[in-house]
Order: C-alpha cells, then sequence, then structure tokens
C-alpha cells in the first residue's frame, strides 16, 4: 500500500480522496494554486505545496510543477481525480515514467477510451449496440455529408477529443449541415486541440444511465450497478440516482454484462464508467467510457455500501478485486444534487464569498464539499459548491429526504441552485420517474413550476 | 451595586484572542482570570523553515515564464517589506545554492549583483533551473537553505536594490 498520495486535483474531490487516504493511514499531499491557498483540501492534507498562479496552465494543468512537487515530497503515487490531468494519458504516461503510480488506469486505456470515434468502434466489435453514426474520424465535408443523408436526421456532430458535454451539436435538416460541421470543427480544435469530429443519430430524449465498472490488474472486471444522469442542462449533469427507473433487473443484467464486455476488450483496470442512451423502448447503445472517478460516483457508495475511492487505491497498489459479481447489490434508492454557485433560473456563475453555510444532517443526507463559511469562491474555478447525497429505503424516501436535505442547507452570500433542485424535486414529472434528457426542456416549459424562494 | 457576572473564557474568547494575535508581531501571550491560566504560543511565520507553507501569498505579478530545458530562470518578484525586494521561487523543486555540491555559493548575504547574476539553482525533475536575478542590489538574506525543497512563490532571497 502506497504510504503517501499526491492529489492532483482542488475542490470537493481533492477533499473526498484525502478522505479515503485518511482511512487507509497513507499520507497525503495537497497542490495548490496561489487562489486556492485558504482552501479546505490544503488544509486537510498533511502536506502541501503551492504550484502555481491561479491560472490551470500554471498550476492544476501544471505536470511539471505537479510531478516535482510529488518528488520533493517523495510521494509513491498520484490521483488524478476527476477533469484536469484525470484523463490525459500524457500525464499517466509522465507519472509511469517517474515512479509514480497513477491512480486510475494505465496511460493506454485512457488513450483508447478517450478517443471517442475509438471506443465506439471497440464496442462495435465487441458486439455491444452502438449509437448509429460513423465510427471513425470524418474530415472531408462532402463524406460527412453523405453519411450524413444515410443517417438521417436530426443527428449530432460530436467532437471525438469532447467530453463533460462538451463538442457536440445537434443538426436538424441538411441546410444546415455543412455550415455546423465546419463550424464543430474550428471549436473542436479551439477547445480541445484536436478538430477530429463524428456523426451520430440523435436520439431524442433518451435516458442516459451509466454503468460503473471495477477491475484489477488481473483482467477480472465487475459492474456496480448503473446510475441515471438524465437530468442535465446542456449535457451538464445536475441529478443523478440510482437505480434507474428505466432498468428492470432483465435489462439491468444485460447492460452490465455489456459494460463489462467492453471495458474487457479494452484490458481496463482500476475504476471506470460506461455510458449508454437507453430509449423508451428499453433499447440500450453504447455512448462513452469516462476513465476516472466521476462527480457523481457517490451514489453508486450509497446503494452498494462501497467506498469507490478506496478500492481505486487499492486496485492501484495491485491488490486483487475484492468483489465478485454475485456479491454486488443495489439496496434502497439514492439521488444526489450538484449544488453550484450560479443563478437558479439562468444558471449564470456567481462567485462572491460565502457568509451562512450551515449543512442538512439526519439520516440518509451525506454532503461532499469543500466550502465552509467565510470561504471565498473564486471566479477561476468550476462553480460546483456542493454535492447533497440521500439515500432510503426507495425512491420515495429517498426524494422526502432529497427535499428536507434543500430546506435544511443554507448557503449565504452568493447564489446557489438548490431552489432549482427544490422545483425539480416537487415536479409530478420527477416523482413519477418521467425522467430524460429532455426533463429540463419540458419542466421550463411548464409555467406552473415557478421557483420556491 | 449589582454583582457583576464574572466573565468566562470560554472556546469563543479563545477564539477571538487567536485571530487577534494572528495579525500582529506577539508570539505569546499569557492570560490569568480567576482559576483559569491560560498560555498561548503561536509560531510566526519567519524565514521559511520548512517548505511547507500555508501562507496565502498575494497575486503575483505575471511570471516572465519558464524557459525549458535550457534553464536560466528570472526570478519572481513581489512583496517589499521596506525597501526590501522578495525573490521568490518560479518553480516548484529542490534549491541549491552553489552550482556542484562543496563549489562556491553563487551568492552570499552582503554581496552586490548585477541584474541577470545567477543566484541559485533548482533542480526539478532531474534539470537544473538556474535562476537569474531581476534586479541589481546588494543580498541582504537568504532565506532557504541548501537542499531545500521549494513550492511555487516561495521566498528564497531579500534584495536591497541599488
Amino acid at each position: 500500500m502506497f504510504a503517501k498520495v499526491l492529489i492532483a486535483n482542488r475542490g470537493e474531490i481533492a477533499l473526498r480522496i484525502m478522505r479515503a487516504c485518511r482511512e487507509l493511514q497513507i499520507k497525503t499531499v495537497a497542490v495548490y494554486s496561489e487562489a486556492d491557498a485558504d482552501s479546505l483540501h490544503v488544509q486537510y492534507a498533511d502536506e502541501s505545496v503551492c504550484i502555481g498562479s491561479p491560472e490551470l496552465s500554471s498550476s492544476y494543468l501544471n505536470i511539471s510543477r505537479i510531478i516535482s512537487a510529488a518528488e520533493i515530497t517523495n510521494a509513491d503515487a498520484i490521483h488524478p481525480g476527476y477533469g484536469l490531468l484525470a484523463e490525459n494519458a500524457h500525464f499517466a504516461e509522465i507519472c509511469e515514467a517517474c515512479q509514480l503510480q497513477f491512480i486510475g488506469p494505465s496511460a493506454e486505456n485512457i488513450r483508447l477510451m478517450g478517443d471517442k470515434a475509438t471506443a465506439r468502434k471497440l464496442a462495435m466489435e465487441t458486439g455491444v449496440p452502438v449509437v448509429e453514426g460513423s465510427h471513425w474520424i470524418i474530415s472531408a465535408k462532402e463524406e460527412a455529408l453523405e453519411f450524413a443523408s444515410q443517417i438521417g436526421y436530426p443527428l449530432m456532430i460530436k467532437a471525438t477529443a469532447g467530453g463533460g458535454g462538451k463538442g457536440m451539436r445537434v443538426v436538424h435538416s441538411p441546410e444546415d449541415f455543412l455550415q455546423s460541421f465546419a463550424t464543430a470543427g474550428s471549436e473542436a480544435q479551439a477547445a480541445f486541440g484536436n478538430p477530429g469530429l463524428y456523426l451520430e443519430r440523435y436520439i431524442e430524449n433518451p435516458r442516459h444511465v451509466e454503468f460503473q465498472i471495477l477491475g484489477d490488474r488481473s483482467g477480472n472486471l465487475i459492474h456496480l450497478g448503473e446510475r441515471d444522469c438524465s437530468i442535465q442542462r446542456r449535457h451538464q449533469k445536475l441529478i443523478e440516482e440510482s437505480p434507474s427507473l428505466g432498468l428492470r433487473q432483465r435489462l439491468r443484467e444485460r447492460m452490465g454484462k455489456a459494460a463489462v464486455a467492453v471495458a474487457k476488450a479494452g484490458n481496463y483496470s482500476n475504476l471506470g464508467t460506461v455510458e449508454f442512451l437507453l430509449d423508451s423502448e428499453g433499447n440500450f447503445s453504447f455512448l462513452e467510457m469516462n476513465t476516472r472517478i466521476q462527480v457523481e460516483h457517490p451514489v453508486t457508495e450509497m446503494v452498494t455500501g462501497i467506498d469507490l475511492v478506496k478500492e481505486q487505491i487499492r486496485l492501484a497498489a495491485g491488490e486483487p478485486l475484492r468483489f465478485k459479481q454475485e456479491e454486488i447489490e443495489l439496496r434502497g434508492h439514492s439521488i444526489e444534487c450538484r449544488i453550484n454557485a450560479e443563478d437558479p433560473e439562468r444558471f449564470i456563475p456567481s462567485p462572491g464569498r460565502i457568509t451562512e453555510f450551515r449543512l442538512p444532517g439526519g439520516p440518509g443526507v451525506r454532503v461532499d464539499t469543500h466550502c465552509y463559511p467565510g470561504y471565498d469562491i473564486s471566479p477561476y474555478y468550476d462553480s460546483l459548491i456542493a454535492k447533497v447525497i440521500v439515500q432510503g429505503e426507495d425512491r420515495r424516501e429517498a426524494i422526502a429526504r432529497a427535499r428536507r436535505a434543500m430546506e435544511e442547507f443554507v448557503i449565504e452570500g452568493i447564489k446557489t441552485t438548490i431552489p432549482f433542485h427544490q422545483r425539480v424535486l416537487m415536479s409530478p414529472d420527477f416523482v413519477k420517474g418521467r425522467v430524460n434528457t429532455g426533463f429540463l426542456e419540458r419542466l421550463n416549459a411548464n409555467p406552473a413550476s415557478k421557483a420556491r424562494n | 451595586m449589582a454583582k457583576e457576572k464574572p466573565k468566562t473564557l470560554g472556546m469563543r474568547e479563545i477564539k477571538e484572542i487567536l485571530d487577534l494575535l494572528k495579525d500582529t508581531d506577539v508570539e505569546e501571550i499569557e492570560l490569568e482570570k480567576d482559576n483559569l491560566k491560560i498560555r498561548i504560543k503561536i509560531k510566526k511565520r519567519g524565514p521559511a523553515p520548512v517548505w511547507i507553507s500555508r501562507s496565502a501569498t498575494p497575486l503575483l505579478p505575471e511570471l516572465l515564464g519558464e524557459k525549458a530545458p535550457v534553464s536560466s530562470l528570472p526570478a519572481k518578484e513581489g512583496d517589499v517589506a521596506g525597501n526590501l525586494v522578495t525573490v521568490k521561487s518560479p518553480m516548484v523543486g529542490t534549491f541549491y545554492r552553489a552550482p556542484l555540491p562543496g563549489a562556491e555559493p553563487f551568492v552570499k548575504e552582503g554581496d552586490v549583483v548585477e541584474k541577470g547574476k545567477i543566484l541559485c539553482i533548482i533542480e526539478a525533475m532531474k534539470l537544473m533551473n538556474e535562476i537569474e536575478s531581476e534586479v541589481s542590489g546588494r543580498i541582504h538574506s537568504i532565506l532557504v537553505e541548501n537542499v531545500q525543497p521549494v513550492e511555487y512563490g516561495q521566498p528564497l532571497f531579500l534584495m536591497e536594490p541599488l
């Protein structure tokens, strides 16, 4: 087991990882930019190293400074968290070269699965249904237009290097195609440094269902059930739950098997997530695979009782997988609400100082946050302030607990999306489980559901 | 005259005292009240004896940029204490006072140096980076020790510009 782990991240996930390390009696090293000097993850860690000015390129994306910090603290391993360098194969390689264990899959896994077009191809070869589309990158616009007419409209143009909801656009008719195609390419180049695009059939209002994968170095791979992440705004997830109402046990088993098959085909190890789209008729298709711990991992932790970050660390230390597929059971129901420092109606970021911060509590309520009274939400980084995760014996109780938690949570000094979550939790569609990616649009179109103040 | 209720020294009061002390030069304070006697000693930020620094450094002027791998780096500046200029580390690594073990240090306290003079080496990822002075002046103090790990923004030297 590692003696010391450096966490190459910030905010709530840095704290989450450090908590797992503390329970495993592993020393922690925090790295931070000058903007994060008062951050909770810096205070919590056993040691901390300032690595740069607030800009990501100077700090959290600065590979050489992060590696140097690991060297001067004699860390054995680096946990990249999510976002930032978590899915940067180059970073994983450098860690390997510097004899620092990267806590996650191999650089090869990241490279293979990180290329969306290649991952789709792998899924197809495994016999897993894939959203109809081009399984390769299309550069020539004539070829693209031709293929687009084969797939049919509406369709999606997606960046192969994209992720987190970025680098995708919907095209509704052939007249708009060439223009969208050209723009998407330049956007992809600017955002990801890779202009590669592929095309995909656009499924109207599917459910977004993802499966948590866990695997050791000997090739033992299992899934830990699914998460339904259909409630999204501009492809950014806002509310997640497990299990998904869209799955009965048989479909769960089929999808779980498919997820494991894709991971196996890619020789995957450690933690990962396979994403699917599920249509209203129970047909599922592979969307992409994420090779990192995800923001919404706590939902799976609640229903399985398994600490995913600790398992990640154990697997990275070379330990064998501690569970068999038959042992995995989803019990009860869990819901996570992502609270952002944003206006609850227009979602405009609202940085500033938190003056009051009182967490909800009681049975079945968990809060993952790096914030505290007096903390300044800086404009440099993302607006996630807290994740409120509830668990109940069934979905009804989970919803009741989520509503209670939203009422109890007091955050003052900045605007937050708590009122938005309250609106969703009260909406009849949500309560009835009529949840898919079109949910928010329908909610906003309904004048009856006004935000509670 | 009504009897005054004796004020007790609880956690809140102690926290208030700590907050007040934080912004002063006071290092040690002893209080005695009724049967309660407390002594508070605060370790003040001196020349960084360990590289672990939790103090918030103010946002510094833009770095002139790291050049790699041929490594002559301009040092960072900022923070004027009196007329002294603090030379801060532009990177994360290990600080060396001399070009080689056993060799003469690049600079000593009291030395007068020209802008561009190499003050020290910071090693990072097996690369030696020479840190150059951005000002001409006298070396007032050297704040770190040989082979000490340093972080970004860590004060290395105090210089008196001339």
